[in-house]
């Protein structure tokens, strides 16, 4: 399968990297195995544009859709619980790198130990240190980044999206899970 | 104390002839006027201080984010590491990722020791062997950093030298632990980083005192002068000589002839990087122009006459950058040669009157008594051509050159922080220069966006060209390096920080490669001097918290003083002068609590760890020195928080909130294991952003030894910033509260709610350590 290169040109990684996303239906496999994923949501969600809202909108409904707990980083959670939102805990995204290398994590909600996360609207070269990090030292843990530029220490990543395709395939990932109707 | 003494002269003219290449070993010599009792560990060796390393490092376990999956460091490689593989040699990965943090730090330390060694040589060569080492007024206790790793008192010259010596046989050890086929463990490894890092924070403090004790530098000095800075204090009416890195001795030669020539309303010197501290520490006719990410900005803009460059943090292009615009450039550190030839030996006349010509780019010059000539001479006689050129392209001329842009995104892909440089670009083909500027307001000077662009636009010069009028208000008042802090002063905030009652000692140090601009640093430092924080600072950092003014128009120093004291934001100087944060922290263990410094780490180590509510904040950590200067801290249980691109350093220390038995310690009055909330929580973490950095800064304060006055004040402040920028009241408040009296009273209500619902227990406030040996002495 066809490998992207990664958005920040310098940051290149080993001999192992992600596939690339394109159609929701690529992850099938890997969704249908899942049995606790946790949704990472970086300090940027509220400035990237989804819909007519932001990534901050996209991740409510992705959280309500398939009942996956949400943790925000870098104080992101202002923005959900502006928004009524209650499912979503605060932490710091290096804090969830070291504690997801513990099996028996539970989580922030309690709900784990989680086997998959879903991750996007970190800074760039944060979100790729913190995959580096789960890759190398979480194995039990499937990464998918639903950033729109290519994360290749996640399992799926999206290869570098044009701003029209990375909206279609967010919406296809939401009908994908059982939403967006 | 016995310690050899050794003299070396190249010549030595004495009563009984002239000595050439004369050497003198003096065998012994005993300090016999120091009462004070060696403590167990005087010049630890790699292993030393192991056990107490260990302690640490299962509190604080590493959490690794690899580079990249392989090791490529010998010709068994490459090796692949990813999964459970293991390289030639038997390393695994995580071994692989320690090993790299130790050659940073080992890199990072070398920096420092070798700068601290040309000092020292060449102030022997100036001033002798004796000289005695003054750290300034009310600093009884001088040095602490040297009392307490080598149970020595550095008095002269040459005690400074006996130092080094210690400290190069250090980073020759934990260096060579690198080698392939050496240090196997990554727990070892890392105790090695936190060795390396006190040795750099050793000889930080050598390089600092030696230069405040010989170059006229203020000495421990609150009212340290205020000094011009900024790009746009420069005076261009006379000629301008620009200086970068962080060893002052060229420099201050060049303001010293200056001075004594009688030329200061003809010539100005100004600085980037730390040079611009310890040049204004030397002579406050100096300008701060800038830290290290302006420097290919001022290059560009011609302004520079003459760019002197001396050690570390030097853009390593600098000759060709020059070239462009014709600054002829002297280099004069054997670390950065930059490919110019060498002019040491031949006279002043004929080296000036090359680069005048063009002959030459620019000279290497070791001998700093030339370099003062030689830059002032050149630049008076270049700039009188110089200013008659212009080095910038005109809006139009950019409008013009925009229009050939592919479109490719290569510049964004190569900024670090992703800022739109193409979108500039394209507004820049309609004459729409605005956000030209907007970019070059968080921009961090690399210029890779040049680097990548495929049509090789020059797109850091034209941000900087359309910015001139921003650049030319850049003008601040800034209070240049104090050096360190007084004992009078540690006496009077002594008890209050151990108590808890001046609730943490912040401290901002290091780079510049901030994400978003450098007013975050500012703005950071003066949310806790408002909060009555003791806020200290360094380096570049210590400039871009001063590159902001209030609506009065002063910047962060002018409205407040420099004492070591609550709400006073302290700057203490150059990196080398990181030392004295430490330094602050560990006298306090001395005075406060009269505990012996000398060779006693592991027991000042371990007070400081629970007692003293001290954070660093390198904010644009962008070095290996960062890193090194970071491990100084972490190995004083001190912890360090850095902005986002630190998560780059691949390695985080990560305490577990929610394993009680990591935050256990014992009682030293009684020897019981007590649980303490988990504080400090972490010893190094990457921030993602100002908000996450602010509130956990405030929780990093939080101490085992808090009285529970101190520990409400601490509460109530992290709970005020977690609501002002998470949005909501912190959930693990109750962790915190060890007894009702722990509790901000306005606060009370929220938090016996949540200690209800969390069935909080009430427990003991131990006289807190970690180390077993402790209870026996009876603690305080």
């Amino acid at each position: 399968m066809m490998r992207a290169t990664p958005w920040q040109t310098g940051e290149i990684c080993g001999p192992v990297s992600a596939k690339s996303l394109n159609k929701p239906e690529q992850l099938k496999r890997v969704w249908s195995k899942a049995k606790k994923p946790l949704m990472i949501v970086g300090s940027k969600a509220s400035t990237i544009k989804f819909g007519k809202g932001d990534m901050i909108d996209f991740s409510i409904e992705f959280s309500k859709i398939t009942k996956t707990p949400i943790v925000a980083t870098g104080g992101a959670v202002k923005h959900f619980i502006e928004r009524g939102f209650e499912g979503a805990k605060s932490m710091g995204v290096m804090e969830i790198v070291g504690y997801l290398q513990d099996p028996k994590w539970k989580g922030p909600h309690g709900q784990g130990p989680h086997d998959m996360i879903l991750t996007h609207s970190l800074p760039y070269y944060m979100e790729w240190t913190m995959l580096s990090g789960i890759m190398n030292f979480a194995r039990h843990i499937v990464p998918i980044s639903l950033s729109r530029y290519y994360q290749p220490h996640a399992t799926w990543s999206m290869p570098n999206l044009k701003e029209k395709n990375y909206q279609e395939l967010l919406k296809g990932i939401l009908v994908f899970v059982g939403g967006g109707k | 104390m016995k310690k050899k003494a050794y003299i070396k002269a190249d010549e030595a003219e004495t009563s009984f002839g002239l000595f050439k290449g004369l050497e003198v070993r003096i065998g012994q010599i005993v300090d016999d006027e120091w009462d004070e009792p060696m403590g167990p560990t005087p010049m630890p060796g790699p292993t030393t201080l192991r056990s107490w390393d260990y302690k640490l490092l299962t509190k604080y376990q590493p959490s690794y984010m690899p580079y990249c999956q392989v090791c490529c460091l010998c010709t068994f490689g490459k090796c692949d590491l990813s999964g459970d593989k293991r390289g030639a040699c038997g390393l695994d990965m995580k071994g692989q990722q320690a090993r790299i943090v130790l050659i940073a730090a080992n890199m990072g330390c070398s920096a420092h020791l070798a700068h601290a060694r040309h000092l020292v040589e060449h102030l022997i060569e100036e001033y002798g062997p004796r000289t005695k080492l003054i750290q300034g007024p009310g600093t009884e206790i001088h040095a602490p950093v040297s009392r307490l790793v080598t149970g020595m008192r550095p008095r002269t010259l040459e005690d400074a030298s006996i130092i080094l010596d210690y400290c190069e046989s250090q980073l020759t050890h934990t260096m060579s632990a690198t080698h392939t086929g050496q240090e196997g463990s990554w727990m070892d490894f890392e105790s090695k980083v936190f060795h390396t890092g006190m040795i750099d924070q050793l000889s930080m403090e050598i390089a600092d005192l030696v230069q405040v004790s010989t170059l006229g530098m203020p000495q421990a000095d609150p009212d340290a002068p205020l000094v011009e800075s900024g790009f746009g204090m420069m005076d261009t009416n006379k000629a301008i000589i620009l200086t970068i890195g962080h060893n002052v001795v060229p420099a201050s030669f060049i303001t010293d002839y200056i001075t004594e020539n009688k030329l200061n309303d003809q010539v100005e010197v100004g600085g980037i990087c730390c040079t611009a501290w310890d040049i204004t520490r030397h002579d406050p006719k100096a300008k701060v122009i800038g830290p290290i990410s302006w420097q290919l900005r001022f290059i560009r803009s011609g302004k520079a006459d003459v760019i002197v460059v001396d050690a570390q943090c030097i853009r390593t292009d600098v000759v060709t950058e020059a070239k462009k615009v014709g600054s002829p450039v002297i280099s004069t550190s054997d670390k950065a040669v930059m490919g110019l030839p060498d002019r040491t030996d031949d006279s002043i006349d004929s080296i000036v009157e090359e680069i005048v010509s063009g002959k030459i780019p620019g000279a290497y010059i070791s001998d700093p008594h030339k370099v003062g000539e030689v830059a002032t001479r050149v630049a008076l006689a270049v700039k009188p051509v110089r200013r008659k050129k212009r080095y910038f392209p005109s809006a139009k001329k950019i409008q013009q050159l925009a229009q050939d842009c592919q479109k490719c995104m290569e510049c964004v892909r190569a900024c670090p922080n992703s800022l739109n440089v193409q979108e500039a670009v394209l507004a820049a083909q309609s004459g729409n220069m605005q956000p030209l500027r907007d970019v070059f307001k968080n921009c961090i000077g690399c210029a890779r966006c040049e680097a990548a662009c495929p049509n090789d636009f020059e797109l850091h010069t034209w941000m900087v060209a359309v910015s001139q009028k921003i650049c030319e208000n850049e003008k601040f008042i800034v209070r240049t390096g104090r050096g360190a802090i007084q004992d009078t002063e540690i006496r009077r905030v002594g008890q209050p920080i151990v108590f808890g009652e001046i609730p943490g000692i912040i401290a901002h140090v290091g780079c510049a490669n901030y994400p978003g601009g450098g007013q975050d640093v500012h703005d950071m430092a003066e949310e806790f001097a408002k909060r009555r924080f003791i806020v200290v600072t360094s380096g570049c950092a210590a400039m871009s918290a001063g590159f902001i003014k209030d609506e009065n128009g002063q910047t962060i120093y002018e409205r407040r003083s420099g004492e070591f004291d609550a709400g006073c934001v302290v700057n203490v100087g150059s990196c080398v002068a990181n030392s004295h944060i430490a330094g602050a922290a560990i006298k306090i263990a001395a005075i406060f609590a009269k505990r012996n410094l000398r060779g006693n780490y592991a027991e000042i180590a371990d007070y400081i760890h629970n007692r003293v509510g001290a954070v660093g904040i390198s904010w644009g950590a962008m070095s290996q020195k960062a890193a090194s200067i970071a491990a100084g801290f972490w190995r004083l249980g001190v912890p360090v928080i850095v902005g986002p691109h630190g998560s780059k350093y691949r390695r985080m220390l990560l305490g577990r909130a929610d394993r009680d038995q990591d935050w256990m310690v014992y009682d030293a009055r009684t020897g019981e294991r007590v649980y303490t909330a988990p504080g400090p929580e972490h010893l190094f973490y990457a921030a993602e952003t100002v908000a996450e950095a602010n509130v956990l800064t405030a929780k990093l304060c939080i101490r085992p030894n808090d009285t529970s006055k101190g520990r409400a004040i601490k509460l109530s402040h992290y709970v005020d910033l977690h609501e002002k920028y998470m949005g909501y009241f912190p959930e693990d408040v109750w962790k915190y509260v060890r007894r009702e009296s722990d509790i901000p009273i306005t606060l009370k209500d929220k938090i016996l709610a949540q200690m209800k619902e969390n069935k909080w227990k009430e427990r003991p406030i131990p006289d807190p350590t970690l180390l077993k040996e402790q209870v026996f002495t009876g603690g305080e």
